[in-house]
């Protein structure tokens, strides 16, 4: 089962399709999120996903924009898709009942 | 970000891998982030990869199994070189050894093969299993060394004589770190001959090699070297590389 911070970046990684690679993957967590990611967490979770098999990355082309560095490109492999199916399945179904899910009220039991 | 800055940054991203410095810092550029954000960025990720480092057990045999104990003995063994050179050059002392110029010659060449053997086994396998964490092996190398120069009293021998194991140990070291697999064929030779001149050294009773038998901690030395005997052939002994 993958943590919340992995499916974050599957996610991320999966719409941002083959402009996946670390900053895009970021700035996508920051926006739809609002929560700022630290590089760090950011390039250990992406270390720990390609072990797992759920993604592979390569160094891919060089921009002036980024002072001529090459950027690590993320792509979703089928195994990481459905482990990320998996868990918004998971949260999906075990959120059904919750007051806070549409069509619930604060009373409902 | 000025170049000041930057160089600050860059200098923080040289703890990192190649290309993962390459990545890094090409988002950090990208992103436009602040030299402070910027900064605890590469420092968070560093310290994340040393502490996934330290979960493996190679770099804690390399630091606290090697490096730390094998420099307390070989700091001994180098001193033992050192003496049997300073009594070949003085007929006296060979004499109160009851030595010839001879058998002093060949204990100095015997006790010096045994120190080289046992520095470059214990330096290679540093080398070959710390790799990323040879920083904590080297500061756990140079500790007990300092302690023991600010304690040296011998006034007929320099200082410097505690410290003749490191040239052996640094080029296992760089060996280790150049090309960590070992043969078969070769790390058995070298055990063989390590144990052999070291299991000599006992039976012969070897002047100054810390002569008291019970006390003698000198064969831990020859672990090493069947360290590289068990590990030899196999890629999963060594450390990640960059």
């Amino acid at each position: 089962m993958l943590g919340e911070f992995e499916y974050l970046i599957i996610t991320a990684a999966a719409g941002l399709g083959d402009a996946a690679y670390g900053a895009a993957i970021r700035e996508e967590i920051a926006a739809t999120t609002g929560r700022k990611c630290s590089i760090g967490a950011l390039y250990t979770t992406i270390d720990r996903l390609e072990a797992k098999g759920f993604v592979k990355t390569w160094m891919g082309e060089a921009t002036p924009q980024r002072g001529g560095r090459a950027k690590r490109m993320v792509h979703v492999t089928p195994k990481g898709v459905q482990a990320a199916k998996n868990f918004y399945d998971a949260v999906v179904g075990v959120s059904r009942g919750a007051s806070w899910v549409a069509g619930k009220t604060e009373n409902a039991t | 970000m000025t170049s000041l800055n930057w160089s600050l940054v860059q200098t923080a991203a040289r703890l990192l891998g190649r290309e993962e410095r390459e990545a890094v810092l090409g988002d950090l550029a990208e992103a436009r982030e602040g030299v402070r954000n910027a900064l605890l960025g590469v420092m968070g990720l560093v310290a994340r990869r040393q502490v996934l480092l330290w979960k493996d057990w190679r770099p804690w045999l390399a630091a606290f199994g090697v490096a730390f104990p094998c420099s307390l003995l070989l700091m001994g063994a180098s001193l033992s070189v050192s003496w049997s050179y300073e009594r070949l050059l003085c007929p006296e002392l060979l004499k109160a050894a009851s030595l010839t110029k001879g058998s002093g010659l060949f204990l100095l060449i015997y006790q010096a093969a045994l120190l080289i053997g046992w520095s470059w086994t214990g330096g290679f396998v540093v080398g070959s299993a710390s790799r990323r964490t040879l920083w904590v092996s080297t500061l756990l190398c140079y500790a007990p060394c300092l302690f023991c120069l600010s304690r040296y009293r011998i006034d007929s021998l320099p200082r410097a004589c505690l410290l003749l194991f490191l040239l052996p140990a640094i080029w296992g070291v760089r060996q280790g770190l150049h090309d960590p697999i070992m043969k078969l064929a070769p790390a058995v030779l070298l055990a063989l001959s390590v144990t052999l001149l070291t299991i000599a050294a006992w039976s012969t009773g070897a002047e100054h090699w810390w002569s008291v038998p019970k006390l003698n901690w000198n064969w831990a030395l020859i672990l090493p070297a069947w360290y590289l005997v068990a590990t030899a052939g196999r890629p999963s002994a060594i450390a990640v590389r960059d």
